[in-house]
């Protein structure tokens, strides 16, 4: 583990490129160009949506940070970000420490193969070599408590199972940044105080989590900062119970979004 | 601005208050250094290719033989037929049939599934931090498997009908299927993102890919275009197949085909790297 690890952002912004209709097709952008002149406006009509606008923060050792705002206020788009899937449009991010992003239970399992290939499979994606993964699998395979239900393929596992398999995967190493979607919330409370045993001895190893979850019971129990996004804009970042109350607030009062503020037509 | 005020509350500056940010790399060095790393997770994609020809041939007993079986039934049949049509031997038809017909699907096989080199894997892109290149890699050693099941048929036939082999010349195989892989990667990766951009791309790209099986001599004979043969080579297919299927069956190569299969090589690498270094950030969104 690295003795140092952060997450930093300063004036991260992200423009969300909607394609649709006929900004998909190359005719209809090649036919475009020859009369751009004419038209004035994008060649595609391409939609920008801005997802995230001016996110500044940092984190670093031990902070457990929870990403808390309504339906579309940005919090996935930013996890993604933070896992290094989308690079901002501006801004500048930075991180130090090994990854480890929860973002879908499902990415790199294959339904047909048993629990037992996904593991090795899964740890693959991960970046980690499948001699070392086979080492790792006793272990991961006594955290999920999924048995003989190993040998099975996942396409026959429930929702829940599926948790506990690709959280045990996930944190099989201990990472430096642990970054979660809201998804682990379906899982069971057994595992739920599981998962939470884990992951407090994580950062009592000085790891970071970042979790998007609507839970805020959740989300106190876990987490030690908040950050509450609107519109893809930090409206606070503080102690999370400051937040959460913050968020609470902003509910009471929130009125329908403003679709011309946030889409705008390139 | 909200975001820069909250600053101060939120963390332990251990540098102090000046925000620090390393030297980002040019866009060239993310496209090189993305190559190089997807070729460092050999084990990934070697195995994700595995498990697509599993995947493909998921409950026949023959399993992926069954794409060889396949081939030799079209090349059996097709071979039959026309051998009568054009009135050439079979001795000599059959064997520059399964050969060509072989490395056809190969070549054309890569062109065709690039278009969804990265479209086919958007689950991942959107949740995993992945060197691009990877998807690339994965689609052409899944090719290169292909191609190997293929193969079995061509020592066969040439056992059936023996052509003078000269076996030092087989090792122009080699160079020959490294330039032919360097074109598919490079290939699969430039049409993988421009159809992952533009969605009516594919069917354009099918269409020309089908017209061009019919202009490549793979069931007709080369010579019988007589001297407006040499036009051939404009064709980098052709050229393509020239290369491995000449040595196969002891004959000339085309004058220029090496000439024209390296230059493409250059220039769809070129084109590729270029392309891939400008965009490759852009993908995640195209998906």
């Amino acid at each position: 583990m690295s003795p140092v690890s952060f997450l930093r952002l300063r004036d991260v912004t992200l423009d969300f490129p909607i394609y649709q209709g006929s900004s998909r097709s190359l005719k209809k952008a090649l036919l475009a160009s020859s009369t751009r002149g004419n038209l004035g406006r994008d060649a595609a009509e391409r939609v920008n949506v801005r997802a995230l606008s001016e996110v500044s923060f940092e984190i670093g050792n031990g902070d457990r940070l929870a990403l808390i705002g309504a339906n579309g206020a940005g919090k996935t788009t930013l996890l993604k970000v933070l896992a290094g899937v989308y690079e901002p449009t501006q801004g500048r991010f930075f991180c130090s420490g090994r990854v480890s992003s929860l973002l879908d239970t499902s990415v790199g399992l294959n339904p047909d193969a048993t629990g037992w290939e996904n593991i090795i499979l899964r740890g693959m994606y991960m970046g980690i070599h499948p001699g070392e993964m086979r080492a790792l699998a006793g272990g991961i395979a006594e955290f999920t408590e999924l048995g003989d239900y190993l040998d099975m393929p996942v396409r026959t596992y429930s929702a829940g199972m599926m948790i506990r398999l690709a959280f045990s995967i996930s944190t099989c190493v201990p990472p430096d940044i642990l970054i979660m979607d809201e998804w682990l919330s379906a899982g069971d409370a057994q595992f739920l105080g599981k998962a939470q045993r884990r992951i407090e001895e994580f950062v009592r190893r000085s790891s970071i989590l970042v979790l998007a979850s609507h839970s805020l019971e959740l989300v106190e129990q876990w987490c030690n900062r908040g950050l509450l996004l609107h519109h893809g804009r930090v409206v606070t970042i503080g102690p999370v119970k400051e937040v959460v109350a913050a968020y609470r607030q902003l509910m009471d009062i929130a009125t329908p979004p403003d679709l011309t503020a946030i889409a705008t037509a390139v | 601005m909200a975001g820069l005020t909250d600053l101060s509350s939120v963390s332990v500056p251990r540098t102090g208050s000046v925000v620090e940010f390393p030297e980002l790399p040019t866009r060239l060095g993310c496209a090189a250094s993305d190559i190089v790393e997807g070729l460092g997770r050999y084990w990934l994609w070697t195995r994700l290719a595995h498990q697509d020809m599993r995947l493909r041939y998921r409950g026949s007993i023959l399993g992926p033989f069954w794409q060889t079986i396949t081939t030799a039934i079209m090349i059996g049949s097709m071979g039959f037929i026309y051998a009568r049509l054009f009135h050439v031997e079979l001795e000599n038809y059959l064997p520059m049939l399964s050969v060509g017909l072989i490395l056809w699907q190969f070549t054309s096989g890569m062109i065709n599934e690039g278009c969804g080199t990265f479209e086919a894997v958007q689950g991942v892109i959107q949740q995993v931090k992945l060197p691009f290149s990877l998807h690339a890699y994965r689609l052409v050693y899944r090719n290169l498997l292909v191609l190997a099941h293929n193969f079995v048929i061509v020592p066969v036939v040439l056992l059936i009908f023996p052509h003078p082999i000269d076996w030092l010349r087989l090792l122009v195989l080699i160079p020959a299927l490294v330039l032919i892989v360097i074109n598919g990667i490079a290939v699969s990766t430039l049409l993988g993102m421009i159809c992952a951009r533009f969605r009516d791309v594919p069917p354009i790209v099918g269409s020309i890919v089908q017209v061009l099986f019919f202009v490549t001599p793979i069931f007709w004979l080369a010579s019988s275009l007589g001297p407006h043969g040499r036009w051939l080579v404009l064709n980098p297919l052709y050229c393509a197949i020239d290369v491995m299927r000449s040595p196969l069956l002891g004959q000339p190569t085309s004058p220029h085909s090496w000439t024209i299969l390296i230059a493409v090589t250059v220039l769809t690498s070129v084109a590729s790297f270029l392309f891939f270094a400008r965009f490759r950030s852009r993908i995640a969104f195209w998906v």
